[in-house]
């Protein structure tokens, strides 16, 4: 159910549409002892957004959200149980193996822990090049001439590290030869899967700015996953937030910040520890109640009502569907926080 | 430095053997914690900030050399017995740890791990055990504290598990606690309720809690009094308000500058500091940031600077610290 | 500096900033060495003499004895362990016999490796049916007690060296599959395999280049331990008459044949048991030491 977003006037930078996701459902069968067919674990639950060029779009949850298993159905890393991955105008969820691969050359994807995802067998100057190698890239020559330059590029010199291998390199660098890898073979979009989250804080700010200079140097875009939420908005244009494998909203990042419309995301906002110093202890009543749900058997209706304050029986009967709210705002949830200008709103969803 | 201090260190030195080199993970420490005091110990990897931790505790390996003085309510810690340390952990300092998987036995039920607990210290039977382990996860706010008695951890989601963690640590009713980075593997919404709930028994129980964390947002909201650590060394140490409100050392200026925060617009680049933390296995003079320091001079590299309470309340270490007004 | 982290099954250091050499180095890196070197040194200078002195030095026969010589006892003068029933000299046939074990155990290895790494791999990374039929199949080879099934073998193959490196693979094809499907399993969703796997890297080269490498350590080890496994095994074979044929020495039969004498001439019976046994052991060792230096997890 795609609500048009028009060409709003403020943040999206401009770019036609890159990637548009349609409900997506990612499933996953338990087995249990033996192999037989123990339950169905939904991950990712109906999910559909765009991301247009030159933008970068976070996507914020923590455990349990799917934003992890969101990333890897839109690489197809396995494929999603059903919806659409547009990709430039492609669906790549219908894409056989072998078409999969010129796609693939402008789709990449950096990971969180960067010793797992690097072979601690090989050299960086061959991790690197391995892309270029996959897709006939060049001569010999021309690969390690390219190799150098990205390697340059992300800040290790290429004479002193090409050789060397991950456990000799620092978190920090070791991440910095996983965004080389994923740069060279000079992708559109790059799919962060929480690429600094196991960084020092003072390496993380680092890694953080290489991927801000990259994005305006190469015109990349970036799908950007998450769970700390002043990161995202360090580097996101459009935001979603996601809880239990569900879409709570999606909007610019200012708005959402300043002005969050579902519940949960208030939640979040709340959640964080305020570093300006107030006097004295938190208020307690900002902190949220109750434990997660499993995500083995969620909640019917709206998967966030057993711990949202304003929860009603109609959030338990009814799924709330994504609806456009404003300029350019989406939010599922059927008694959304009334937005700061509108005392209209405000009395409706009073409960 | 009052004699009603609960935890007393001085120069605290920590070394390592391995392979012929020696790793000083500490390097002369010296800090207080007042009786219900909050501090957080905040550092990145390799700061010392873990071995410290495990130092007080008495937990460290028998490779490990540990000189100076930690004295917890005028008893000597460093050079005691085994048997000694044994009683002290759990009576006097308990530890909360990151991970609760791996704090928690999977093979027993959780119940049976708090009564275990109690029982190592104090002389009580099963069933008053039973009776005090079921109060104690009712004090950590965990629903249905005599059902989840005979529960096994994977039937626990993350928060509850760090939860039980906490009860077996409070157990004995130690008076102080250390939890060592013990929210950073929850989502941040649990992360909220822990630290709440650890304020709270701070509160009712009156014990002290020491905060290990690389989060310095997370210390800001919760503590009372910061230290900074970096290479083995306290850097910076000051109540919170003064710390973020007038940072000195370039060091815990960095870390504030190259925290994301909220308030901040999007897609601005962060101040970075380049470099990494020194080789702990390679003293050299000087002081340990000065590589890396975007404020050095000449002095810095020859000198190691001392921590010394410069103005009141507010200790750094460092020769040409940050102006007056330098807020994050 | 650097920890040798030998391979992606290896329990992974934490980021951070530091390397992944770890703040604190390795300690007993030392008394680890020696764990590998002197059983190493030892099963090193046994390959020589079964192998090598031999041609080098002129020892005895091992078959062809004269009955002049029958009985001697240890120490002997040109006979350190004295000779047998029928005069050979007990010290060749403890080193020719040797040289059966060691080849033997050789073989199987490799070949288990070879074919049971490679049936195993594809399994674990084909998954679906073609993992269902192959690990099923070999399920079936798994099932027998691993001594009834090589003795089946043998009786229908007929008994020689060779015979029994085929009947003991048997046996070691399928050991050496379930390790390579599980290690594969477990490299498949490795990051850097999904990487590899985005670069579409071709799925020949993502198996050689990144799989493989990285069970290598893993299956080292499995196969100095299943080394020691086979030795015995087949020394149990040829204690049992099934093993290679008569008069060629093996450990094994010297024991058997010593069996009876037991109360006379224990020698007989005590030493080729004891160069089975520093054998085996000096496996194990090398291989745990080797496990324990590269952190394989078992």
């Amino acid at each position: 159910m795609r609500q048009a977003t028009g060409a709003g006037p403020a943040a999206a930078p401009s770019g036609g549409i890159l990637l548009e996701v349609r409900h997506l459902v990612q499933e996953f069968v338990l087995r249990d002892h033996g192999g037989v067919r123990g339950g169905v674990l939904q991950a990712v639950f109906d999910v559909s957004f765009e991301l247009r060029a030159g933008e970068t779009l976070g996507i914020v949850g923590e455990t349990g959200s799917g934003k992890s298993t969101l990333a890897r159905s839109v690489i197809q890393a396995p494929p999603p149980k059903h919806g659409e991955v547009i990709f430039e105008g492609t669906d790549l969820v219908r894409l056989r193996r072998r078409a999969m691969k010129p796609v693939r050359r402008h789709m990449q994807m950096v990971f969180q822990d960067p010793f797992r995802s690097l072979d601690p067998r090989w050299t960086v100057a061959g991790i690197v090049a391995e892309p270029l190698i996959a897709h006939g890239v060049g001569s010999r020559s021309e690969r390690r001439e390219r190799v150098n330059s990205f390697l340059d590029r992300v800040g290790l010199d290429p004479a002193g590290y090409g050789k060397r291998h991950p456990r000799e390199l620092s978190g920090g660098q070791a991440q910095r030869v996983a965004i080389a890898r994923a740069l060279v073979l000079e992708p559109k979009l790059i799919i962060c899967d929480e690429p600094v989250s196991s960084l020092d804080v003072l390496v993380q700010a680092q890694v953080l700015n290489l991927f801000e200079t990259l994005r305006s140097e190469m015109g990349l875009s970036y799908l950007f996953i998450a769970h700390d939420l002043a990161l995202v908005k360090q580097v996101s244009d459009r935001v979603a937030v996601m809880y239990l494998g569900k879409l709570c909203e999606i909007g610019p990042v200012r708005d959402i910040y300043r002005e969050p419309l579902h519940p949960y995301t208030l939640a979040l906002l709340n959640s964080i520890p305020d570093p300006s110093p107030p006097e004295g202890k938190r208020d307690t009543a900002r902190v949220i109640s109750g434990e997660p749900p499993s995500p083995l058997d969620p909640p019917s209706g709206c998967r966030f009502r057993t711990r949202c304050p304003r929860a009603a029986d109609r959030c338990a009967a009814e799924v709330p569907e994504l609806r456009t709210l404003g300029d350019l705002r989406q939010v599922a949830c059927h008694f959304p926080l009334p937005a700061r200008n509108d005392k209209r709103a405000e009395r409706e969803f009073v409960l | 430095m009052t004699a009603a201090a609960l935890l007393e260190v001085s120069d605290l030195c920590v070394r390592f053997r391995s392979r012929g080199n020696v790793v000083n993970a500490v390097q002369g420490i010296s800090f207080t914690v007042e009786p219900g005091q909050t501090v957080a110990i905040i550092g990145e990897s390799g700061s010392g900030k873990t071995v410290s931790a495990y130092a007080i505790m008495g937990l460290l390996p028998r490779t490990a050399h540990v000189s100076g003085s930690i004295s917890f309510k005028g008893v000597q810690l460093v050079g005691r017995s085994e048997k000694d340390l044994r009683d002290h952990r759990g009576r006097n300092v308990a530890m909360v740890f990151q991970d609760p998987e791996r704090s928690l036995n999977p093979t027993m039920r959780i119940g049976a791990q708090i009564s275990e607990a109690i029982r190592c210290h104090l002389p009580l039977d099963r069933n008053d055990a039973h009776e005090r382990a079921v109060e104690l996860l009712r004090l950590v706010r965990l629903p249905a504290p005599e059902r989840r008695f005979y529960e096994y951890p994977h039937q626990l989601s993350g928060g509850m598990r760090q939860r039980v963690v906490i009860a077996i640590a409070l157990a004995c009713e130690p008076r102080l606690l250390i939890a060592d980075e013990a929210t950073t593997a929850l989502d941040v919404t649990t992360q909220a309720q822990i630290m709440d709930l650890l304020l709270d028994l701070q509160r009712q129980l009156g014990t002290a809690l020491v905060m290990i964390s690389h989060d310095l947002a997370l210390a800001a909201s919760y503590a009372e009094e910061v230290l900074v650590m970096y290479a083995g060394r306290v850097v910076e140490r000051a109540r919170t308000r003064d710390l973020f409100g007038s940072v000195r050392m370039p060091y815990t200026r960095a870390l504030l500058g190259a925290i994301p925060r909220i308030e901040l617009e999007p897609h601005v680049l962060l101040p970075v500091v380049g470099g990494r933390p020194p080789d702990l296995s390679a003293i050299m003079p000087g002081c340990s940031f000065a590589p890396r320091c975007p404020d050095v001079q000449q002095d810095c590299r020859h000198h190691t600077p001392a921590l010394e309470e410069h103005d009141s309340g507010h200790w750094w270490a460092c020769w040409h610290p940050c102006g007056e007004e330098t807020g994050p | 500096m650097a920890v040798p982290v030998a391979d992606a099954l290896s329990p992974a250091p934490p980021a951070g900033d530091v390397t992944a050499a770890g703040r604190f180095g390795r300690t007993r890196g030392v008394m680890r060495t020696l764990e590998i070197t002197i059983p190493g040194g030892v099963l090193l200078a046994l390959l020589f003499f079964c192998f090598i002195w031999p041609i080098v030095y002129p020892v005895p026969q091992p078959t062809g004895g004269s009955i002049l010589n029958s009985s001697l006892p240890m120490w002997s003068p040109g006979h350190i362990f004295g000779t047998d029933t029928v005069g050979n000299d007990i010290m060749a046939r403890i080193l020719y016999g040797g040289r059966v074990s060691f080849e033997v155990a050789a073989a199987v290895q490799l070949i288990g490796l070879v074919v049971g790494g490679l049936l195993g791999t594809i399994a674990g990374y084909a998954g679906g049916p073609v993992e269902s039929v192959l690990m099923r199949v070999l399920d079936v080879f798994i099932a027998f007690p691993s001594l009834v099934l090589v003795l089946a073998i043998v009786d229908s193959l007929g008994q020689s060296e060779l015979n029994v490196i085929w009947a003991l693979s048997a046996f070691s094809i399928p050991a050496f599959a379930r390790v390579a499907r599980a290690a594969t399993l477990r490299l498949r969703d490795q990051p850097f395999v999904v990487a590899a796997r985005l670069s579409s890297a071709k799925t020949w080269r993502i198996l050689v280049g990144h799989i493989a490498p990285n069970m290598m350590p893993q299956l080292v080890t499995f196969s100095l331990l299943g080394a020691g496994v086979t030795i015995i095994l087949e020394g149990a074979l040829d204690f049992l008459g099934y093993g290679i044929p008569d008069p060629a020495p093996s450990w094994g039969k010297e024991i058997a044949v010593g069996q009876t004498l037991l109360s006379i001439r224990p020698s007989l019976v005590i030493v080729p048991s004891i160069f089975l046994f520093v054998t085996v052991v000096c496996l194990n060792l090398v291989g745990d030491g080797l496990r324990a230096r590269w952190g394989v997890r078992s």
